[in-house]
């Protein structure tokens, strides 16, 4: 991997990817985005920028497989067992109470956060009770999140031991199936789901949700896209409604983020405020 | 008054003694901000920082995703994410796929570092029983900032600093005293 991608390269390659796709990258982290564009000129085995941005110009780079590498995959299946605990214990029954709940995931990548959720909605039988709406803006991992995604058992192996660790109420292996090397989530448990392409952080949305689960993406943002996003998920939120994020994110650095009351620093769950 | 605007340091296996060393001999009010980048168990989030503080005069933190870096803090890398030295002086994290079996990654972090500090960064490498760390050094160097890696001889564990001092001509290879003694003559 390039790992000494430079300021002029980075931004020719954010360029022509805006030019020909109209995807702005211009506001992710920097630090990651290098990591991520040199990730991609590796998977297409491109040495030269000056190239990368010629195919793109000539369209010869489909879309969706860029998007699909430029995306993180998330971490594991059930990061962070204690937030998992606390929203199974706690958030979830109380937001089942009021009729009519949503709960948007709202930046899928890689079905992690979503299928985690849903084994959770399986132990509390809240599957139908409560609706889910999961984001994510590459049509590729989509379609593939909606088979149960494939993990490799690496993964699977860390997912089994954090839902241990969350005092999980099942045997975790009945909840995929291997096919060669790959472990896919059943389907069944997303068939509730609502799924939508929506990117947050370029197109505007508008509905009323009493919890959304957005962990460890806003730290792909540089602070004005930050406070752009923070601004969309809390209009997103009804009043009382909650906010997750990663347990190392906050909302300290955003002015619009004042409306949102702290109410579980272990594991940065946000209230909104009345106005 | 020292021309470097940051210290980072990275180690493993071996490795907690000579920080908890190195963090309890500065003072608090060491003019530089201190950035730990230490392979650590993933799902254990609480506890590091509170053993490394029992005897540290300065303020030792695990930093929030965009806190702004400041002097005279000590900054430990939080478990389960990749922590950068990101523009406008702030930190970053990440969830990035783990490098070199890490997150976090020593190399990440003193790339990005050294990215944004140049030759105003100090990189030390102690003990640890893999190569991460190796190439970030390397980076600070080639950067022109100033390397350093505890004495093999000393170190518990020799695999990091060994592989540091392959990947590039280290400026000093000091014992936990003189590293401890190089960082208070900065002040």
């Amino acid at each position: 991997m390039i790992d000494n991608l430079g300021i002029v390269d980075t931004k020719k390659m954010i360029a022509a990817i805006q030019e020909t796709y109209s995807l702005d990258l211009s506001d992710y982290t920097l630090s990651i985005l290098k990591r991520r564009l040199s990730h991609v000129l590796d998977f297409y085995n491109i040495t030269l920028v000056d190239d990368f941005v010629n195919q793109v110009k000539r369209n010869n780079i489909d879309f969706q497989d860029l998007l699909d590498q430029l995306m993180i995959d998330s971490t594991e299946l059930f990061r962070d067992p204690s937030l998992w605990r606390e929203l199974k214990e706690k958030y979830l029954p109380e937001i089942s109470r009021n009729a009519g709940s949503k709960i948007w995931m709202a930046g899928e990548s890689s079905g992690d956060e979503l299928f985690s959720l849903m084994v959770v909605f399986s132990e509390l039988g809240f599957d139908k009770q409560i609706r889910v709406v999961a984001s994510c803006p590459s049509k590729l991992r989509l379609a593939r999140i909606k088979e149960g995604y494939g993990y490799d058992m690496k993964k699977m192996e860390i997912g089994e031991a954090n839902y241990t660790r969350l005092s999980g109420k099942f045997e975790f292996n009945q909840f995929y199936k291997l096919d060669g090397n790959k472990a896919f989530m059943n389907p069944e448990l997303v068939k509730e789901v609502e799924f939508d392409l929506t990117n947050i952080s370029q197109e505007s949305v508008s509905k009323s949700y009493r919890m959304i689960i957005f962990r460890n993406m806003l730290i792909q943002y540089n602070l004005p896209l930050y406070e752009k996003v923070i601004k969309k998920l809390i209009d997103n939120l009804i009043v009382g409604g909650y906010l997750v994020l990663g347990n190392m994110e906050t909302l300290e650095h955003s002015e619009v983020g004042k409306k949102m009351q702290l109410v579980n620093h272990e594991e940065k769950i946000y209230r909104k405020r009345v106005d | 008054m020292t021309d470097y605007k940051a210290v980072i340091i990275g180690g493993s296996a071996g490795s907690f003694q000579v920080v908890t060393k190195i963090v309890s001999s500065l003072p608090a009010n060491f003019p530089l901000p201190v950035i730990l980048c230490l392979h650590r168990l993933k799902h254990v989030r609480s506890g590091f920082v509170e053993a490394l503080s029992i005897k540290a005069a300065m303020q030792i933190v695990e930093p929030t995703d965009k806190e702004p870096i400041k002097t005279g803090k000590i900054y430990l890398a939080p478990a389960n994410y990749h922590l950068y030295v990101e523009l406008g002086n702030r930190f970053a994290l990440s969830t990035e796929d783990v490098v070199n079996h890490s997150r976090p990654s020593i190399d990440l972090s003193f790339f990005s570092a050294s990215y944004n500090y140049k030759k105003k960064l100090v990189g030390i490498i102690l003990s640890g029983a893999n190569k991460d760390g190796a190439m970030g050094l390397k980076s600070v160097k080639e950067n022109g900032g100033l390397t350093i890696v505890q004495d093999p001889n000393e170190c518990q564990v020799p695999t990091m600093t060994l592989a540091s001092m392959n990947a590039t001509q280290v400026d000093h290879v000091f014992s936990t005293p003189k590293i401890v003694d190089f960082l208070l003559n900065l002040t």
